[in-house]
């Protein structure tokens, strides 16, 4: 590959990080020499900063903490912000980055989500989100019920971009709606008990734009569309679509291009339709 | 809070219904009566006498205007505008990380709100009771295009306070009609959602022309020939309503100089 900005790409460049050592605790940030190497991208830097596990002053510390699995940005699991923008770390190429920011590479944990540990959050929210529009098809049973419905070719061709939801929270860490909800363990309280009261404390918030658009591709399922009502439902509940402001971050940011505004303004027909139909079937 | 789950409130049990009313109380009433009065106050544009036949045709509710004014202007404004802030209240903005066009306005969306609610409650303050430093608090029905006149050409500062606050009015209208059309789901892919922010844009710069013709044209208005004009129509209205007797016109506590005038025959 001919770059003709290739020239300007430094052997040995900084990296920014803002790191924490457990959750609650303050934040520091800390700056890292990596040494280049072709076809870098931000994972293989934290590998190197691992390995190292020396500042730029020399000080030696604890290798840095990130998440991270699929390496080919279907996973979801490394998001964070680069450069103050949320993307995965595993298709963020070092060398794109040095170009728009020649000074070095700034690596934050996602903002949006309790970090564990350094570039590591807990995004439970997420997922109770996703449990709370029902984002699945119904188990029907152990025995054989025939063939489900058909889908009809459009339908499939309106679901298969959502289908690609990675649930890596991109959308959620860009929109200016949902905010940070971090509850901490009390003194004497149990495990189960400060589960029980986090999982509340995410249910009261704003669901996301990731849920919405999973609760219209379940929707739009043939089978799923059984339960379209209790998803209507959920969508409608405290911290639901509602709370969106049209703000329109979460499409711009979306790794996988998927519609989620299109998704937001479904739902927002949707639960229009529905909610009159339920006032009026009372 | 305790450790057991507390019963949600009534304001989180009804979110969605508060929210959506909220987005409606927007548009109807609040919305609707903004291009009536907008495009009412331009009327001025056509002179003294059209401007006050329109304030007239207001005001012939006569007893039950204040509760017109209430009910579909003031409490539905009132509503708006307080869940309004409180809903500001509940986000983190940031189009400094993340500057699309879409983000910015909705940031604008948010500011023009709060200053639409600073300035409608100015311009309430400004016109009746309590503006009288300012040229204004005198704000009369029955010589409606004079004492607006007088109220805007008090000052500098006043005319560029109205002209922000029509605009930032405007701008939330236009801007709230399309993402409105989102949340209910009117327009729902992102080709319907662009073609309407074309129509909402061409909607909203109209209305804003409207609006800032409205305010030069309280700005140009001759005072004094305006209450010339309103003396007389008013003289009239007493005569047919019979609160005035024929002849006896020169009377009125309002001390217009009919003085010699015979009244215009023309009159009913």
């Amino acid at each position: 590959m001919i770059s003709p900005a290739k020239q300007s790409i430094p052997d040995v460049f900084d990296v920014r990080i803002l790191r924490q050592d457990g959750p609650g605790e303050k934040s520091y940030w800390e700056r890292h020499r990596v040494t280049h190497q072709p076809d870098m991208n931000v994972i293989s830097v934290l590998q190197q900063i691992a390995a190292r596990a020396e500042t730029e002053e020399g000080k030696k510390v604890s290798p840095v903490a990130w998440d991270c699995n699929c390496l080919e940005e279907v996973c979801g699991a490394c998001t964070m912000l680069v450069n103050g923008r949320t993307r995965q770390a595993c298709s963020a190429l070092v060398d794109n980055l040095l170009q728009e920011q020649p000074d070095g590479i700034e690596l934050r944990p996602m903002s949006k989500f309790p970090v564990v540990r350094d570039l590591v959050v807990q995004r439970d929210r997420l997922f109770r989100a996703l449990k709370k529009v029902k984002a699945w098809v119904s188990v029907d049973g152990y025995f054989d019920r025939g063939p489900g419905p058909q889908q009809s070719p459009a339908d499939q061709q309106t679901a298969y971009p959502l289908s690609q939801c990675m649930s890596c929270g991109c959308c959620l860490e860009a929109c200016p709606q949902y905010t940070k909800i971090e509850v901490t363990r009390r003194e004497g309280e149990s495990e189960a008990d400060f589960k029980k009261r986090e999982a509340a404390a995410f249910d009261r918030g704003f669901i996301g734009a990731h849920a919405i658009s999973q609760a219209i591709l379940f929707n739009i399922h043939p089978t799923g569309k059984m339960n379209a009502g209790e998803r209507l439902d959920a969508l409608t509940s405290e911290g639901g679509l509602q709370i969106c402001g049209n703000a329109q971050n979460c499409v711009a940011v979306c790794p996988k291009s998927i519609p989620l505004t299109t998704s937001i303004a479904r739902a927002g027909r949707a639960t229009t339709l529905h909610s009159l139909k339920k006032f009026f079937d009372r | 809070m305790t450790d057991s789950q507390p019963s949600p409130s009534f304001l989180a049990r009804h979110e969605f219904l508060i929210r959506r009313l909220h987005s409606l109380s927007g548009l109807i009433p609040v919305g609707a009566y903004m291009v009536v009065h907008l495009l009412t106050n331009a009327s001025v544009l056509a002179g003294a006498a059209t401007f006050q036949a329109n304030v007239d045709r207001i005001h012939s509710l006569g007893p039950i205007l204040p509760l017109v004014e209430w009910t579909f202007i003031f409490i539905p404004i009132l509503f708006h505008a307080i869940l309004g802030v409180a809903f500001i209240w509940g986000a983190v903005p940031n189009t400094s990380d993340y500057p699309y066009s879409s983000n910015i306005r909705y940031m604008l969306q948010r500011a023009t709100g709060m200053i639409a609610f600073a300035f409608i409650a100015f311009h309430i303050w400004h016109l009746h009771k309590y503006g009288e430093p300012f040229g204004g608090g005198a704000f009369d029905p029955h010589h409606a295009t004079s004492t607006a006149g007088t109220a805007i050409q008090s000052a500098l500062w006043i005319q560029l306070a109205y002209a922000v606050g029509v605009l930032a009015c405007v701008y939330h209208l236009a801007n709230g009609i399309w993402t409105m059309g989102i949340t209910w789901g009117v327009w729902t892919s992102s080709e319907a959602q662009r073609k309407a922010s074309y129509a909402c844009g061409g909607f909203g710069v109209l209305l804003a022309v409207v609006g800032l013709a409205a305010l030069s044209g309280f700005r140009m208005v001759d005072v004094e020939e305006a209450a010339a004009v309103e003396d007389r129509l008013e003289t009239h209205r007493k005569i047919a309503e019979g609160e005035v007797a024929w002849g006896e016109e020169e009377s009125t506590e309002e001390g217009s100089e009919t003085s010699g005038d015979s009244p215009d025959v023309s009159s009913p």
